[in-house]
């Protein structure tokens, strides 16, 4: 397999095999998941000592913990002896965590504590600082959202989200935001980058796909039904060095949440946004964006979303699904707020119930020899995007394209030829990154 | 311990169940919405975190739930089903439920019945699709006319991760 003929960057195209190949997902396994920053949990998962959530990186379980001290910490949750995964409750608290097998006892930073038997049967001799369970390389956090990478030489979480993070300030600077779980989790019978995809950029479905759920909510969201019109300047779609992209609709963040608490939330607080950082951002705060931050976790703000699809082979994915929140929200808001997402978009979802056929379909139509050789194109808009005075990032003056797709797979394609990160940054930047910023 | 009801009663209450699982079988929700959900009713299938089980670790302050639904919102689930522009049931699925181990108590309120039940729901769609889920559900009901009217369902489902691409039918 040619991977440089997979993603045809100047023409939009993909090979349909990127959904369906078993030994490029192994490759995947590798140079995407092993070398990009995963996220994790948000911090207010484990407030207190001892509190841990157990999560994947790709394929790799792992247990984030709060250690006594209270630094973060992450970890392969599989025991130094003989491999057996050592944390089998998806969170709590601790004071350590004991493996079920021969009962080696790990402290709340993965260090190796207590091994039964050890002078009786080991002589003593066991270096326990050697058996630690093994660390993500590097972990941390953006305003509370923890990232972990197995890669030393990626480089930090701050310069990987790069102006995604300066976009995400919007709605995380002013008050702190925050994720309610636990996540629901359930599974798609689809490669994940389909999904991925599908909410960097993805507008043009929803007025398709997602035609029953707008037509019950009516209103504006039912004039787009059908596809039928495409007014000018409603929103902007936005693709990011690293492969991050996303899409928003100006003045429609609560647009699909019923009752006007959020609205006018969001109203109250946009002024001091506005104050905080700029008018530019003040109208993203307002505004309602679908998103995906590479390779595989993606959010809606405003119906306030945020999923994570872990990779289970290249047919399937798990999708964990929590609520996104502003910290000082009222109770009452937060519950409302939980409860208009999920009833959208979670298992249930008014609107994600729409989607899983799609997605499955994408997948499964490379199954055979003559779908497996065949292209699909993302052109959408490929003329249209560019640099923007107001704006960070490649940008393409209607959210209706496929601009954050191409970033998506640039990157992507890019990620999966580089022998390392080095080789990576060695080069320009995947995206033009002409703007001021306020 | 609550009372048991009657042999009649229970045999009321069973019909009541089956009659309902034929409405879903059948895809009648708009008649099971009228004729056997009351006003009040709360439709809960809620989350549950995978613990240890001395975990010491407070509740999550935010349970989240699949199903938190009160009247007005199982009547727009519905009413999206209704509006016949849902692609994924053209073809429509195949659903059936099996109810069993069905136990009726007297409630305390006047009238009110506690009622629990175990459900296998067999979904069936497209080619060679199939999921199975099962789980139980507690209810309370109450009397209306010569039959019941729900108004309260708590569904548990014994899987973590649900093994289906979505959950959008009732059971």
């Amino acid at each position: 397999m040619d991977l440089r003929e997979l993603i045809d960057v100047r023409n939009g195209r993909q090979k349909k095999r990127i959904f369906w190949d078993e030994e490029l997902y192994r490759l995947e396994l590798e140079r995407v998941f092993a070398r990009s920053w995963i996220f994790l949990a948000h911090e207010s998962a484990i407030p207190k000592p001892g509190d841990f959530f157990t999560t994947y990186m790709g394929e790799d379980a792992v247990i984030v913990a709060r250690t006594q001290g209270g630094e973060i910490k992450a970890f392969v949750n599989s025991c130094t002896h003989r491999g057996n995964q050592v944390c089998n409750a998806e969170s709590g608290n601790t004071r350590s965590f004991t493996c079920s097998y021969h009962g080696w006892s790990f402290g709340l930073d993965g260090r190796l504590q207590g091994v039964p038997l050890e002078r009786e049967a080991y002589h003593n001799q066991l270096d326990k600082s050697q058996l630690g369970m093994r660390p993500v390389a590097q972990v941390d956090s953006f305003a509370g959202f923890i990232f972990g990478c197995f890669d030393p030489e990626a480089p930090p979480l701050r310069e990987y989200l790069g102006e995604m993070a300066w976009y995400m300030e919007t709605f995380t600077e002013r008050g702190g935001a925050e994720l309610l779980g636990p996540p629901l989790k359930s599974i798609l019978h689809c490669n994940w980058k389909i999904a991925a995809e599908n909410f960097a950029g993805d507008s043009y479905h929803v007025g398709w796909t997602h035609a029953a759920a707008l037509k019950v909510a009516g209103g504006e969201l039912a004039a787009m039904i059908g596809n039928t019109a495409l007014p000018e300047d409603i929103g902007v779609q936005i693709a990011l060095p690293h492969g991050h992209g996303f899409t928003v609709f100006w003045n429609s963040a609560t647009s699909l949440h019923r009752g006007d608490a959020y609205a006018n939330f969001i109203r109250d607080r946009a002024p001091e946004v506005a104050a905080r950082l700029g008018e530019m951002r003040s109208k993203f705060y307002r505004a309602h964006w679908s998103a995906n931050i590479f390779p595989n976790c993606s959010f809606l703000y405003g119906t306030n979303i945020w999923k994570v699809w872990h990779p289970r082979g290249p047919h399937e994915c798990e999708v964990w699904s929590w609520t996104l929140v502003e910290k000082d929200m009222p109770h009452t808001l937060k519950r409302n707020i939980q409860k208009e997402a999920l009833r959208t978009f979670g298992i249930a979802g008014t609107f994600e119930s729409d989607d899983a056929q799609n997605l499955a379909g994408c997948t499964e139509t490379a199954r055979g020899v003559i779908g497996d050789r065949g292209s699909i194109q993302g052109v959408m808009g490929i003329d249209r995007e560019g640099p923007n005075r107001d704006l960070p990032g490649t940008i393409n003056a209607s959210p209706v394209s496929e601009t954050s797709m191409r970033g998506f797979y640039k990157f992507y394609s890019e990620l999966i030829q580089a022998p390392g990160w080095s080789e990576l940054n060695g080069r320009a930047p995947s995206v033009a990154n002409g703007a001021r910023r306020e | 311990m609550s009372d048991p009801v009657s042999l009649e009663l229970y045999h009321a209450i069973e019909q009541f169940y089956f009659r309902e699982a034929r409405l879903f079988g059948e895809k009648r929700y708009r008649e099971w919405l009228d004729s056997m959900v009351d006003s009040s009713i709360h439709y809960w299938l809620p989350i549950f975190e995978d613990r240890y089980k001395g975990d010491r670790k407070e509740p999550p302050p935010f349970p989240p739930a699949i199903y938190d639904d009160n009247y007005a919102d199982l009547d727009e689930r519905i009413r999206r089903l209704e509006t016949d522009l849902v692609w994924m049931e053209d073809p429509p699925s195949r659903i059936r439920h099996l109810i069993s181990n069905i136990e009726a108590y007297h409630g305390e309120s006047n009238g009110e019945f506690i009622v629990y039940s175990n459900f296998l729901v067999c979904r069936n769609r497209r080619e060679r699709e199939q999921t199975i889920m099962v789980g139980s559900r507690e209810d309370r009901l109450r009397p209306d006319n010569s039959t019941f009217k729900l108004t309260r369902r708590e569904i548990k489902l014994p899987q973590r991760v649900i093994l289906d691409t979505n959950l959008y039918y009732f059971m």
